[in-house]
């Protein structure tokens, strides 16, 4: 970027600014309404000038307010009941699938298990697996195969802890959800992670090794700090999919463990096409990729570039 | 005594040794217990339930052992077959429509100007949105009275479209369109950015147009990347299903229907477990016919680069 | 100990308040968890559950989904040993298979009890129709009424078919209210002459269940039938074809986009004036009137569904059971008694929910709060038990009836061609199922 820019075309610029306000057109369009009243929605009073409220946003939060808004009769929408399982299952699915993801991309660097192509493909493999596809088997063995009977000790003492009833399944909880997404997301971030250790010079873990460090403290200490630019794309991406994933969590939540994109599609119902509470809850559920968008899209396009070119 | 000692100076010595040597599956033991748990195990289940019929009120042991009847079934389902066909149509209409406007972009927009990096960061945005998202602003925007589009078309005194009506499939791909080629667009430009500089400047010297760099140096070096960007594209629009989802659920008729929400349908709507299954099979068959055909053309790349390097040696 | 002579005295101080034993009190504090749909009746519910907790002490935790998603819920649910929910509303199609599979209390228990049924219940003020069609099972065809049949849920939130016309529009042009299809048909077309821009009827069309509810919608006063007595198809009869012509004469002449209206669409535009009829559930009535949704407040009449060969709306809504796994099936029932009793059920209705009581439609107060209320209650003695079949394997036929339909509407397919097909693939479809066993 040291050299000059260069002077261009005004038509270049043109495409340029044009394709901004596609790409962000639909976001702001979902923005703007999202403040609007349906009936000015639906009789399309001018997109930019209205009157805002913050009615939608009322609606949709309305468990978590301090103050019961006018308008509602009831509180329907349990939106933050759904916005804290989708922090929880993002996030921790992300630390997990990291910290995991990164020691095996490690053993697989440093101790050659198989060879590089091998683990590409297998990679690659996995990587296909649509979630539709893991719905079927997924759903028959959350609910039946990894379960803990209620009168076995373990079992016992989950229900005595947490209520419920029934056998302790691994379905409708957080962690089974978490179990699938980790699993989902591995392969990629061990592949990108890879791609970061491989130029981590071997010489400085063997100065740490010399000062008696054992090979997790050699791990943890000099290995991770090196390759925080791995992580950062690694962790932007996992999060992205945990945090929108849909169909998979439609099949293996409950009632406690809703995360918002089930929200948003159940809130589509048939009878109540309120677009512009739905509006509200699509751009909370947006809010956080697009800060992700804007602080950090150098380490997504690396993220990008790392797992696209060199796959 | 003696050997006591001995064996208690010996421990700390072993045990450090038996974790070096043990390490390496140390750690990647958690990502084998996980992936096997929650993805090897579960494929196999499910292939397994394919054979089945199966009830999502039953477990599979009760359900009963039918053979490869599922599998027949579906290739005697016009259902089936129209969706097949639509996930394929969708997929592949998507995936070149996104490589030609996405290269073509890139190769437009490869200078050093002033705004290229706000376009980078703002065209990761419809990526990174969630599907569901997505599929509601576009739903807002192809609505037939309401939507921005017949709003305009309106406006300017066109007539008004059909969008998710006569013309779904269509209106389906363009969301996606929006969405995903931002993703070649990246990729391509940074192809384009790590080109040999000295094959460009010859081709400067010797005169080439613009036209006759980009068909003759700048796309065949690119080549490599855009193939497995394309086919890494085409493997994503196989899992398209939340955009759709949200945006037609299927239809109109089977219009949009792609296997990834006839799949999600069998299960949930038609309760039949196994069919699904078998369905979720005929897909991964699919997506691993595409997988090993990029491998392969990987390889075939590889050894021809190789030759090439090699004749190269042997003039020298 | 402690804790029974707390709940006596709390006995004594509510005798002492109503003068009146009090039932419920052996339930005080116990929670119930329900499964109810996201539907404009259960909002209504919603509203009112609070005064049960208040009467009562029993606390009711509600979980709410849209009603296809609430049946794959149940579906599951109901499957396990012990299951999460004590009561649930179920879709009416549900009704076959929960009862199939053993998943539903046979209520007979619960009324024979007398610590818990209330005398005061009067059961034969439940209409009819609805209590055989959404709660009875084991009578005539296994889901109609019949001698061998028991009650295993009660109708609550009971819908039919009106017909919601413009009275501005139609004064305006001099029309008369269509009293059979024929004229039905001709007005719809004749509106977007009359009005430009604005479209004849809005109907639900899209893809699925939606197209095989408004087909199934016509086929009944049109003398259809999904299938003859011997279970044979025969959806593919002039009257079905008649009726599916019926559908897409009302798409072509309908609002733009028609073709892919589901419920929403459909009623959002008759709410934003660009239809002059709607053709659907009475659920709607509330909506309509709702200014802050609605921008025809005022402007809407209610008819009956109109005649065509004979008089059949639909039959629809929901019912509420109690699970089989259930945990507190008693206080379930409590429930489930007190929602549906008379004084439940005008608190639904005035608070905007679909009464399933005599008494409450020919009620002053909700009557003068709803005026169409009169001509509901009208329609609901019209309403046709049998306008679908309630088997198991009608999810499947239903789907597929819906997206053939929904073919027949946005790809010109011949309209009887396609019947026939539909017909062949359910003949089928009932050859597994058993149903020609005995012929």
């Amino acid at each position: 970027m040291d050299q000059p820019y260069e002077k261009q075309n005004p038509a270049v610029y043109a495409i340029i600014a044009m394709l901004v306000l596609m790409s962000v057109g639909p976001v702001i369009l979902m923005l703007a309404n999202s403040f609007k009243f349906d009936v000015d929605i639906i009789s399309g009073a001018s997109s930019f000038f209205f009157m805002p409220t913050i009615q939608n946003y009322e609606t949709a939060l309305c468990d978590v307010l301090w103050y019961e808004p006018d308008h509602l009769d009831f509180c329907g929408l349990k939106f933050g009941g759904a916005f804290t399982n989708s922090l929880i299952i993002a996030l921790v699915s992300t630390i997990l699938t990291l910290v995991i993801g990164s020691m095996a991309a490690y053993a697989l660097v440093r101790f050659r298990f198989f060879g590089r192509d091998t683990v590409s493909i297998t990679t690659l493999m996995v990587r296909m697996v649509p979630p539709a596809v893991l719905l079927v088997p997924v759903f028959g063995l959350w609910n039946n195969e990894f379960c803990i009977d209620k009168n076995s000790l373990v079992g016992g003492l989950i229900r005595d802890t947490f209520g419920g009833r029934g056998d302790v399944c691994l379905a409708g909880t957080h962690s089974g959800i978490i179990l699938v997404y980790v699993a989902m997301n591995l392969p990629f971030v061990i592949w990108i992670l890879q791609s970061f250790i491989v130029q981590v010079p071997r010489s400085l873990e063997e100065a740490a090794r010399v000062d008696g460090a054992g090979p997790f403290q050699v791990f943890f200490k000099v290995i991770l700090p090196l390759i925080k630019p791995g992580l950062a794309a690694a962790a932007i991406f996992t999060f992205r999919i945990a945090w929108n994933e849909y169909l998979l969590a439609s099949a293996l939540s409950d009632r406690n463990t809703k995360t918002v994109p089930i929200l948003i599609v159940n809130n589509m119902s048939e009878f109540n096409v309120e677009w512009g509470v739905i509006m509200a809850t699509g751009m909370l559920l947006a809010i956080p990729p697009i800060i992700f968008t804007l602080l950090a899209s150098r380490q997504i396009i690396t993220g990008m570039t790392a797992g696209a070119v060199k796959g | 005594m003696a050997t006591e000692v001995t064996s208690h100076a010996k421990t700390p010595r072993q045990a450090s040794a038996w974790i070096n040597r043990a390490s390496p599956y140390m750690f990647i033991a958690p990502a084998v217990v996980i992936m096997f748990m929650a993805l090897i195990y579960p494929l196999g289940y499910m292939i397994w339930g394919s054979f089945r019929d199966w009830d999502p009120s039953q477990t599979i042991g009760e359900a009963e052992f039918i053979g490869l009847k599922n599998y027949v079934t579906l290739w005697n389902d016009p259902n089936f077959l129209e969706s097949l066909s639509v996930t394929l149509r969708f997929a592949f209409l998507c995936v070149s429509a996104e490589m030609v406007i996405g290269v073509g972009l890139a190769l437009l927009l490869d200078r050093n100007i002033r705004g290229m990096s706000v376009l980078r960061t703002m065209f990761i945005l419809p990526m990174m949105i969630a599907p569901v998202v997505v599929g509601l602003m576009w739903r807002y925007m192809y609505h037939p009275t309401v939507g921005t589009f017949n709003r305009f078309l309106e406006d300017i005194g066109l007539p008004k479209v059909d969008w998710l009506g006569q013309n779904a499939l269509t209106s389906v791909i363009i969301a996606d369109i929006w969405q995903w080629t931002p993703f070649i667009f990246i990729l391509a430009l940074a192809a384009l950015q790590s080109l040999p500089r000295s094959a460009l400047e010859a081709a400067k010297i010797d005169g080439a147009t613009a036209w006759q760099q980009i068909w003759h140096i700048k796309i065949p070096l690119m080549m490599p990347v855009l193939i497995v960007t394309a086919l890494l594209r085409l493997i994503d629009a196989f899992k398209v299903l939340e955009v759709i989802l949200v945006l037609t659920e299927g239809g109109p008729g089977l219009s949009t229907e792609i296997l990834a929400l006839r799949i999600s349908r069998t299960a949930t709507e038609f309760r039949e477990l196994g069919e699904a299954a078998a369905m979720s099979n005929y897909l991964l068959m699919i997506l691993m016919l595409l997988t090993v055909s990029m491998f392969a053309f990987n390889k075939l790349q590889e050894i021809r680069a190789a030759r090439v390097r090699m004749i190269a040696e042997e003039d020298a | 100990m402690l804790k029974s002579l707390k709940a006596a005295a709390l006995g004594t101080v509510l005798m002492a308040t109503t003068a009146l034993a009090n039932p419920y009190a052996e339930y005080e504090g116990t929670t119930l968890i329900v499964n109810f749909p996201a539907h404009p009746h259960y909002d209504a519910v919603m509203q009112i559950l609070p005064e049960f907790t208040k009467q009562t002490g029993i606390e009711v935790e509600v979980d709410q989904l849209p009603y296809l998603k609430m049946r794959e819920r149940q579906t599951l649910e109901l499957a396990q040993d012990e299951g999460e929910y004590d009561l649930i509303a179920y879709v009416v199609f549900s009704k076959a298979d929960y009862v199939y599979a053993d998943q539903l209390e046979n209520l007979a228990k619960y009324v024979m009890n007398p610590k818990l049924a209330n005398p005061s219940y009067d059961a034969d003020d439940l209409i009819d129709g609805y209590v055989y069609n959404i709660g009875f099972a084991g009578g005539n065809k296994g889901y109609l009424e019949g001698k061998t049949g028991s009650l295993f849920g009660v109708p609550y939130g009971s819908e039919t078919s009106v017909l919601g016309f413009r009275k501005d529009i139609f004064e305006k042009h001099g029309l008369e209210v269509p009293q059979t299809y024929e004229d039905m048909l001709e007005i719809a077309c004749k509106i977007p002459e009359l009005e430009p821009g604005m479209g004849g009827l809005a109907s639900r069309a899209a893809s699925g269940h939606h197209a095989s509810h408004a087909f199934l919608l016509h086929l009944a006063p049109l003398g259809g039938k999904i299938f003859d007595d011997n279970w044979n198809p025969v959806m593919n009869s002039a009257e079905g074809v008649a009726a599916a012509e019926a559908l897409k004469t009302i798409v072509d002449c309908g609002p733009e986009g028609a073709s892919t209206f589901g419920f929403g669409e459909a009623l959002g535009s008759f709410l934003n004036g660009d239809t002059a009829m709607f053709l659907d559930t009475t659920v709607v009535a509330g909506q309509i009137d709702n200014p802050k949704k609605s921008q025809v407040v005022g402007k809407v009449g209610w008819a009956m569904h109109p005649m065509g060969v004979r008089r059949g709306s639909q039959t629809g809504g929901f019912g509420i059971g109690i699970p089989a796994n259930a945990e507190n099936k008693d206080a379930a029932f409590l429930l489930m008694q007190w929602l549906t009793s008379k004084e439940g059920d005008k608190l639904v209705a005035l608070a905007g929910g679909n009464p399933s009581r005599f008494s409450t439609h020919a009620d002053a107060e909700v009557n003068a709060k709803f005026p169409h209320m009169a001509t509901f209650g009208e329609a609901l003695q019209h309403a046709d038990p049998d306008w679908r079949p309630i088997i198991p394997v009608w999810g499947k036929i239903n789907a597929d009836l819906g997206t053939t339909l929904s073919k027949v509407l946005t790809e010109d397919l011949d309209i009887q061609e396609a019947l026939d097909g539909v017909a062949e693939r359910t003949k089928t479809i009932m050859e597994d199922a058993g149903y020609y066993t005995w012929q």
